[in-house]
């Protein structure tokens, strides 16, 4: 379903498998009554793509992207992680998959209070045999740089503004090296400016490192700036819309 | 690994004042134990001691058991004649058969390490004016002082000189005090059925036990005879032990074999390790307690910690940290807190026992004469604090850490 639009935004990733796939994905919940928050749901987002999520409260766009990212299970169906079946996996499995090929950014910033902003971008990469510390340490650093907060490292959560915070949690979501990056609702809590340097760093994420991202939001504008947006209403896809600037200037 | 130990790390600093209070409570914990263990053993350990030294591991008395004949009769083939005197005697009074033979005939059991046997009766002493009942003990002194080491507890005067030329007596200390006689007065002894005999003192002995120092006179087995009118019996026999733990068995080896009453020593304080028993249960009921305490303050600390870090817990496993990984985060911080508080306690504990080996106690515990405290301490307490105090902690954070590793990163994402 991607594109040829979207596909000359990222010529090579076209050709590849799917970044994220979700195949008739069923999400039931409750817990004596089941409701069913999802109803089949089949996508597909290819490498490099910014994807946004929107649709009214309660549509399911959490519980999708919690799916997407492993976080949770379906009820039925698949999600696909850079071609990797999920269902089959245990949560030891599902754990590392997501510590080694996914971000997130949540609406709260979910910063660890005892830690230092250096030291909570690199928390996540301190249980990866494979990154030795001393990297772990530069690529934190060097991250923290790349979104303009370098000199923050050292301050603590409560020593931070919401932007700033928000902006650290995007750096733990990214230094670790994902290709994915899933943010539900990252500019919920912040003012406009703060709103616009995250989707700013967005765009330069897909356009210089060529991430793929899946951003749920309920600000209209900031959807837009996707390369495709889609529609929930009462857990189906109501619609694709394509519409980012980088489409309109190909057109 | 490395993340687990950093992370625990830090969220225990981060919460000095909380982690601090159950570091508190495990120590005292341990300082109780260690505290408690010292002073009770010690007054325990002190006072088996002093009757293990001062009183013979087994005691046989002139009392037979049954009318099966001993084993002197059949070494010695058929029934003697003291024996058919026994077994017809009208003789108010008993007496150890053959005594030669029987002490040694135990002499050569296993596990004897010595043998006395002696005199026993009331006798009442004067000298002067005054005059105060007594125990008569008629011994050999070389062979007795092997078995109740009696040469270590003269102050005054010679052991040796019981058995001298002249009749000699060793008396207690307060004893001496109460006649007004010093080594080289007279005083004189005598019983409802004996010769009154001028005794010379020869001894002063001080055991730090008050009634013995206070009305017992030893002399020469032949004069004890003569004053309590035995002719030439033995009534008792005593016996030194190679380990007196071994008494029980030995008694009812003795018992077995002779038919002789014999009592051991722990049946001779049977009542006071009745009550040593007790104390023991008491400390242990204590101790158990406090540590529960401190287990308990662990407990609840934690599982409030937890509570609290819901979403950090989600995040971390949001970012791959397994529930293994939680699990051990958490069991980490409770191990922590349960060794620093082992350790301070074990520290404070030592200190404690320290300064109370300094202490002079009152009272002397009433029963021997006032001294320092004796105290316990013995590697093994602290191992066995340590132990406690740890395995405590670790079960204590068991229930939480697990209660955290079971937390579902998109529960607490939803409910945010
Ligand atoms: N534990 C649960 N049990 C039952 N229903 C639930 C549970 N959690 C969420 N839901 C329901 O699932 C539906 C989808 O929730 P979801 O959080 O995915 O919506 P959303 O689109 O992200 O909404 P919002 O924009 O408010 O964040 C909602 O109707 C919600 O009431
Ligand atoms: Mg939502």
């Amino acid at each position: 379903m991607t594109s040829a639009i979207a596909a000359a935004a990222a010529p090579a990733a076209a050709l590849a498998a799917p970044s994220l796939e979700a195949r008739a994905l069923v999400r039931d919940l409750g817990d004596e009554v089941k409701t069913r928050i999802l109803h089949g749901i089949d996508l597909a987002i290819a490498p490099g793509e910014f994807v946004s999520v929107t649709g009214p409260s309660g549509s399911g766009k959490s519980t999708l992207l919690y799916l997407l990212g492993a976080l949770d299970r379906p009820t039925s169906g698949d999600v696909l992680i850079e071609g990797v079946s999920t269902v089959g996996l245990d949560d030891r499995a599902r754990g590392a998959l997501r510590g080694e090929r996914l971000g997130f950014v949540f609406q709260f910033h979910f910063l660890l209070p005892e830690f230092t902003a250096l030291e909570n971008v690199i928390i996540p990469m301190l249980r990866r045999r494979d990154i030795p510390r001393a990297d772990a340490r530069a690529r934190a650093l060097a991250v923290l740089d790349q979104l303009g907060i370098g000199e923050l490292g050292g301050r603590r959560p409560t020593q931070l503004s919401g932007g700033q915070q928000q902006r650290v949690s995007i750096a733990r979501a990214i230094a670790h090296g994902p290709r994915i990056l899933l943010a539900d609702e990252p500019t919920g809590n912040l003012d406009s400016a703060a709103g616009e340097a995250v989707l700013g760093i967005f765009e330069t994420l897909v356009r210089d490192r060529g991430m793929t991202i899946v951003m749920v939001t309920h600000e209209p504008s900031y959807a837009r700036r996707a390369q495709r947006e889609i529609r929930l209403r009462d857990g189906r896809i109501v619609e694709i819309a394509t519409g980012a600037p980088a489409t309109v200037t190909t057109r | 690994m490395r993340a687990t130990l950093f992370i625990a790390g830090r969220q225990l600093w981060h919460r000095k004042l909380l982690n601090g209070i159950a570091v508190l409570g495990v120590m005292l914990g341990v300082l109780t134990l260690i505290a408690i263990t010292g002073i009770m053993r010690g007054f325990q350990t002190k006072f088996l001691d002093t009757i293990l030294q001062i009183s013979p591991h087994v005691v046989v008395f002139d009392k037979t058991l049954g009318d099966t004949t001993p084993i002197v009769d059949q070494l010695l083939g058929g029934p003697s004649a003291t024996a058919i005197v026994r077994q017809t005697s009208t003789d108010r009074q008993q007496r150890i058969a053959r005594p030669t033979e029987t002490v040694r005939a135990m002499r050569a059991l296993e596990g004897v390490a010595a043998v006395a046997p002696l005199v026993v009766g009331s006798a009442v002493a004067s000298a002067g004016s005054k005059e105060t009942p007594v125990e008569l003990r008629g011994i050999d002194p070389e062979v007795q002082d092997v078995v109740t080491p009696l040469r270590s507890m003269v102050v005054d005067g010679q052991l040796g000189g019981l058995t001298g030329a002249v009749d000699g007596a060793m008396i207690g200390h307060q004893l001496a005090d109460l006649l007004g006689v010093k080594v080289g007065d007279n005083l004189s002894c005598a019983s409802a059925l004996g010769d009154r005999v001028v005794l010379r003192v020869v001894a002063i002995f001080e055991t730090g036990v008050a009634a013995l120092d206070k009305g017992r006179i030893y002399v020469a087995t032949r004069r004890a005879q003569t004053i309590l009118g035995r002719g030439d019996a033995i009534d008792r026999i005593e016996l030194r032990l190679v380990d007196p733990d071994h008494a029980p068995a030995v008694t009812a080896q003795l018992e077995a074999l002779f038919h002789y009453d014999a009592e051991s020593w722990q049946e001779t304080n049977a009542s006071m390790l009745g009550v040593f028993d007790q104390q023991n249960m008491i400390t242990g009921l204590i101790i158990g307690a406090v540590l529960l305490v401190g287990g308990f303050g662990i407990l609840s600390i934690q599982i409030m910690i937890v509570l609290e870090k819901r979403r950090d817990i989600a995040l971390l496993k949001s970012v791959g940290y397994g529930s293994r990984d939680v699990l051990a985060i958490f069991l980490t911080e409770g191990a922590v807190i349960a060794v620093l508080g082992a350790a301070l306690g074990a520290a404070a504990g030592h200190f404690v026992l320290a300064g109370m080996r300094l202490l002079k106690s009152a009272s002397g515990m009433g029963y021997s004469k006032p001294s320092t405290f004796a105290i316990y301490e013995r590697p093994i307490v602290y191992v066995l604090a340590f132990g406690f105090a740890v395995g405590v902690g670790l079960l204590a954070s068991l229930v939480p850490a697990w209660r955290a590793s079971r937390v579902e990163p998109v529960d607490v994402l939803r409910g945010t």
